[in-house]
């Protein structure tokens, strides 16, 4: 490690603990790391602004007929029960996404961007693909059939949009992860962009359903939409 | 247990990850937007969301990131709303300045004048990293970066504080 790699190191985290044997034989840098640790300490009591008062917003009411409570799940521990326990929970968990907020949405477009906010560990940066089985259970060949050439699939989840069990996959673009959310029954005529300061994405008719495809701001969507459009076949 | 029980444990979990993580929705929201009033009402609109998706929560250990993350977004949504304009550092409202001044310590004075004139993805991983003792992995997993693109934001933000601070100390000193 030399003065530069050291130095970037600390820069970007000083309590980095790595480099001792070059930083216990130069003096520089030993310095430069006793100064990143002060600023670090100053950053941290500048950041620390006082916090107001609480103000809660007015709570919608939420239908909670619908909700399972995990205690109440847990109560079915006995062997005798599990067939049943697992039928409640599975229904339990089905109703919870479809019904479960009461929320109704003025369009497609806003319903699936408050699906991102659902599920914040999608957003993954990681080169780790997502179990081929996983990824046939999340979108079975009766659904749909999708290769890899849409880039490589890190996330696959069945979610609810608009009432309907939907694959939510994400791939990993040049700025970070990309949502792709296949919608085999939401017919459209034309494209509907998705467009937001942090995030910039498209809803595409493909066949007779359609595919939202949501990345980071800058992500070049033009590339990852032609190989999702090609990598996609609807089954049904 | 009936669906008043339900609602009551519901209301419960809510208010424990409310009291719990409020602060730290406060100052997020309050460094993204850079303004004391906007970020109140982004932390009441992130509530809100977070009160209507509580059920999509399933893991309480991930209750901080996940609230976070609304709070990026409605932060987000919010300037796109109302297509504010980027702020002059010489030009502030009244929110804005409550932000920065009225320390009796000159040098945190400068310390967060410095912060507020750092571009936003420069600041944002600053505050994740120092207020919020996130790991460059868990920022890279916020905000949609590689964990190298986010090393190298961490080390020019430090970077720039630094000559910030060395200008100030350096005009500080030719001006008494």
């Amino acid at each position: 490690m030399n003065c530069e790699d050291y130095r970037e190191a600390i820069g970007a985290d000083p309590s980095y603990d790595g480099g001792e044997a070059h930083v216990s034989a130069c003096a520089g840098c030993l310095a430069y790391r006793s100064e990143m640790r002060a600023l670090d300490q100053k950053i941290g009591r500048a950041l620390a602004i006082s916090v107001p008062e609480l103000r809660m917003p007015e709570l919608p009411d939420v239908d909670t007929a619908a909700v399972v409570s995990l205690a109440e799940r847990r109560r079915f521990t006995a062997p005798v029960w599990m067939a049943v326990a697992a039928t409640l929970v599975l229904a339990a968990f089905v109703g919870v996404r479809m019904y479960g907020s009461n929320v109704t949405y003025p369009s497609l477009a806003d319903e699936i961007v408050a699906h991102l906010d659902h599920e914040p560990y999608a957003l993954r940066v990681t080169d780790e693909p997502v179990d081929e089985r996983r990824l046939a259970k999340v979108v079975p060949a009766n659904l749909a059939h999708m290769n890899h050439d849409a880039g490589l699939i890190t996330y696959a989840q069945t979610c609810v949009i608009n009432g309907r069990k939907i694959p939510h996959l994400v791939i990993q673009g040049e700025q970070g992860p990309v949502t792709i959310l296949l919608l085999p029954d939401e017919a459209i005529t034309d494209a509907v962009p998705i467009e937001g300061e942090s995030i910039n994405g498209i809803i595409l008719p493909v066949g007779g359903g359609s595919v939202a495809i949501i990345g980071e701001r800058n992500e070049k969507l033009d590339t990852i939409k032609q190989n999702v459009m090609n990598s996609v076949t609807w089954s049904t | 247990m009936n669906s008043s029980d339900v609602g009551t444990a519901r209301r419960r979990r809510f208010d424990e990850l409310v009291a719990t993580f409020h602060q730290d929705m406060y100052r997020f929201a309050a460094w993204l937007s850079r303004d004391r009033t906007v970020a109140q009402d982004v932390v009441q609109e992130s509530l809100l969301r977070a009160w209507k998706s509580l059920d999509s929560l399933r893991d309480e250990a991930a209750a901080r990131h996940w609230l976070l993350t609304i709070v990026r977004r409605e932060n987000a949504r919010y300037f796109e709303r109302r297509r504010l304009e980027t702020v002059d550092v010489d030009d502030l409202t009244p929110s804005q300045e409550a932000l920065l001044a009225n320390e009796p310590d000159h040098e945190l004075d400068d310390m967060r004048d410095a912060i507020y004139r750092l571009d936003d993805d420069y600041r944002e991983p600053l505050v994740l990293q120092v207020l919020m003792g996130y790991s460059t992995k868990e920022i890279g997993e916020l905000m949609g970066l590689k964990q190298g693109a986010v090393l190298t934001r961490l080390h020019r933000a430090r970077s720039k504080l630094k000559d910030e601070m060395d200008n100030e100390m350096a005009f500080g000193q030719s001006e008494s």
